[in-house]
């Protein structure tokens, strides 16, 4: 465990600025569209090739919602109409015959997430079916830590549901809370009870789900240190085995929705730093553990464990205890990281359609990871997950000379090493306990991309 | 490559050791050593699978023109590319500089059967020698470049250079003798100790790591020439990882206790 201390509120103001949450390297962005559906289908044969071939992991993703959360910065679709589900269910399927049979029948599966959207605008009979329709096409992992889990709308999904899910094999559930102040919850478009998110939870436990998370934001409208401070007291009540803190990163330009929001009532950076400093506080008091990047959890809870033992590993779904699997992404905008290659589904639901109709694999983009992308993405899933830069571990397997090869990487990073960030000893680089909270800083130093010159300029979320 | 006594030009010295202890190349990574190295008017290149014959011989390179000029460098290969085919006329023998070279041959009901994978220094066609055409099919696995040798003018060659036509019987000797390693009833574990130690004396012998290397070949290709299904090539690596005999990282391995493989591959290797 990691003591985690706050930097000073000077030191976090200079290092507020926007960069990726590196749930990829290269991230997104890099993808391009010369990478289609052949790349795909050898990216998978050269998968089956591996003497031992990896795991898999498998997302879902359901781009529908009954309501709109003006906040949300992710693909969906919103509707009320539950006739589209089915409509979806259809294509989904199809994908799931063109793609499972690309992968030989012994990769078995240790991961199945439904994300969104809401998955829950599905009804639990349908994710039952999608589950089953998996099953049937891909082989499932018999052992005990086969994870399935579902990011749930608490405010559509009830307790009878949550129990069909259960039944259904789901076993982790994380709740989207943001904050109980009702002025926030108005201002965001998303009203939502602090007993029903408790009913949930506990259908969840009933269930026998072994993990419930809860996600927060902070730096929404309204946002105030009294009413942040009373929704963490009720979610510390509510003891989920996991949380997670994201930084609200309002961008209208690039995501639509936010346009609803009014600037004007965006907490300042001084009131931001104040809101992440109450929730690490309250948080660790009540005995979490900072796992890394906004998420925390309970000692006992396998993650804390994992990331002790050094097994925590990171993707798309954010942080997992499953040492690195292939990532089949499935649906509208999914994204698959196979062997050395990220590849992304058409972000709009006519053209992924229209791929599927045609009998196509639909890749709307990818890329292929070429021997400095894949150093760089060890070195950044390293630090994100273990807070530290292995250096010795990188130089053997790439045959680099460190020191040499990351010359500019570490010219940025000196700054950070002034400051108290990070400490680079002979074999090994480490983010102190002050630089915990500023990992992605320490990881942008390393990202080839961001520090290309000719680039275009990317948009991201700020990293406090 | 140089007699003894010769001093060692500067390209063909131990490459400077980085900081991280990284003495030796793994396999199929450029070596500046065994791959960027390909010899001049008076240097063999480092993989050359002939220069120890007729450095035995006495003979350096500048005594070697006749060989240089029926010397053709092929290449590079993509993955996929045929070197020649089963029924191809038999003109020519080649060395693999680097990448490698899968020969395979295609039974009646149109199953595969892989004759062997063929590393950089190693020759391939040499079953050709018997008849008019090559007895099997080869192609390249991933980026192959090969040094090409005119049968014929080889042959006469060796009628000139005794050490040639030697090397040649021991090359013939040894690609048969690997062909016959497999033919014993060994059981899984067996096959696969010796398919790997096999790899790891050839790579170390041109210079590669012996420890750690990458399964260039698909898995499919290797559970193909071991006779045994992939299922089970991918089970016994992974008990044998568990173990602690070896780690494995997509297509990398690491022999990390080469004595246990040894000793389980010690009577294939034998026999």
């Amino acid at each position: 465990m990691i003591a985690t201390a706050l930097p000073d509120a000077d030191l976090l103001r200079r290092y507020d600025r926007p960069g990726p949450r590196y749930t990829s390297y290269p991230t997104a962005p890099q993808f391009h569209s010369g990478f289609g559906e052949q790349a795909l289908r050898d990216a998978v044969a050269a998968s089956n090739g591996d003497p031992i071939p990896r795991r898999l992991s498998l997302y879902v993703h359901v781009p529908f919602c009954a309501s709109p959360c003006f906040y949300c910065g992710c693909n969906r679709i919103i509707t009320r109409d539950k006739a589209r589900a089915e409509a979806y269910l259809a294509r989904l399927y199809r994908e799931i015959d063109l793609v499972a049979a690309l992968f030989d029948r012994d990769r078995e599966v240790v991961q199945l997430h439904f994300g969104g959207g809401t998955p829950n605008f599905l009804d639990p009979a349908q994710l039952r079916e999608v589950v089953d329709t998996l099953r049937a096409q891909f082989h499932f992992s018999a052992r005990s830590d086969l994870d399935l889990s579902i990011e749930l709308d608490p405010r559509f999904v009830t307790p009878a549901d949550v129990a069909e899910l259960g039944a259904a094999g789901f076993n982790r559930a994380s709740l989207g809370v943001q904050d109980f102040d009702p002025e926030v919850q108005a201002a965001v478009n998303r009203i939502q009870s602090v007993e029903e998110t408790a009913a949930v939870v506990e259908a969840c436990r009933a269930a026998g789900m072994r993990s419930v998370n809860i996600d927060l934001i902070y730096g929404l409208p309204h946002q105030t240190l009294e009413g942040f401070g009373a929704t963490l007291a009720r979610v510390i009540d509510i003891r989920p085995d996991r949380l997670a803190v994201y930084g609200y990163a309002h961008l209208p330009e690039l995501f639509r929705p936010q346009k609803q929001i009014d600037a004007a009532h965006l907490p300042g950076p001084e009131l931001r730093l104040a809101l992440l400093q109450l929730a690490i506080d309250r948080l660790t008091a009540a005995g979490y553990v900072y796992i890394g990047m906004d998420h925390f959890a309970l000692p006992d809870d396998e993650l804390a464990r994992a990331q002790e033992r050094g097994g925590l590993h990171r993707n798309f779904m954010g942080y997992t205890t499953h040492a690195d699997s292939d990532l089949v992404g499935l649906g509208v905008s999914a994204i698959s990281h196979i062997g050395d290659t990220f590849s992304q589904n058409p972000r709009d639901l006519p053209t992924w359609e229209h791929a599927l109709d045609d009998g196509r694999l639909p890749v709307m983009r990818g890329m292929r990871l070429d021997e400095d992308d894949q150093l760089r993405a060890d070195l950044i899933q390293a630090l994100m997950c273990q807070a530290e830069i292995p250096v010795r571990a990188l130089e053997r397997r790439y045959a680099i000379d460190f020191p040499q090869y990351f010359a500019d990487a570490l010219a940025r990073l000196q700054p950070l090493v002034d400051d108290g960030l990070v400490t680079v000893a002979p074999g090994v680089i480490r983010a102190t306990s002050r630089g915990r909270l500023l990992l992605r800083n320490i990881a942008m130093c390393f990202d080839r991309y961001l520090n290309a010159p000719h680039d275009a300029p990317v948009r991201f979320s700020r990293a406090v | 490559m140089h007699r003894c006594g010769s001093p060692v030009p500067s390209s063909l010295r131990p490459a400077p050791s980085h900081g991280g202890g990284v003495s030796e190349t793994t396999f199929p990574r450029p070596n500046p050593r065994t791959l960027a190295d390909d010899g001049d008017t008076l240097r063999f290149c480092s993989t050359c699978a002939f220069s120890q014959a007729c450095l035995d011989e006495g003979m350096d390179k500048r005594a070697l023109m006749d060989l240089h000029v029926l010397v053709q460098h092929v290449g590079p290969l993509q993955p996929g590319t045929h070197l020649f085919r089963e029924g191809d006329p038999f003109e020519a023998i080649a060395a693999v500089r680097a990448g490698t070279v899968k020969t395979y041959v295609v039974d009646p009901d149109g199953r595969e059967h892989v004759l062997g994978f063929h590393l950089p220094g190693e020759v391939i066609g040499l079953n050709g020698i018997d008849g008019d055409t090559y007895p099997c099919n080869a192609i390249a696995i991933d980026t192959v470049m090969l040094c090409r040798f005119s049968f014929p003018k080889i042959a006469v060659l060796a009628t000139r250079v005794p050490g040639i036509q030697k090397h040649l019987f021991r090359l013939l000797s040894r690609d048969i003798g690997r062909a016959a390693l497999l033919a014993g009833d060994w059981s899984a574990d067996q096959r696969l100790a010796a398919f790997l130690v096999g790899l790891s004396r050839r790579l170390a012998a041109r210079g590669f790591s012996a420890t750690r290397f990458a399964l260039t070949m698909p898995r499919t290709d290797i559970a193909n020439y071991l006779r045994l299904a992939p299922e089970t090539v991918s089970r016994v690596l992974r008990r044998l990882q568990q173990e602690g005999v070896l780690a494995v990282d997509r297509r990398e391995v690491e022999l990390q206790d080469r004595a246990r493989l040894e000793a389980l591959a010690a009577p294939v290797l034998r026999g």
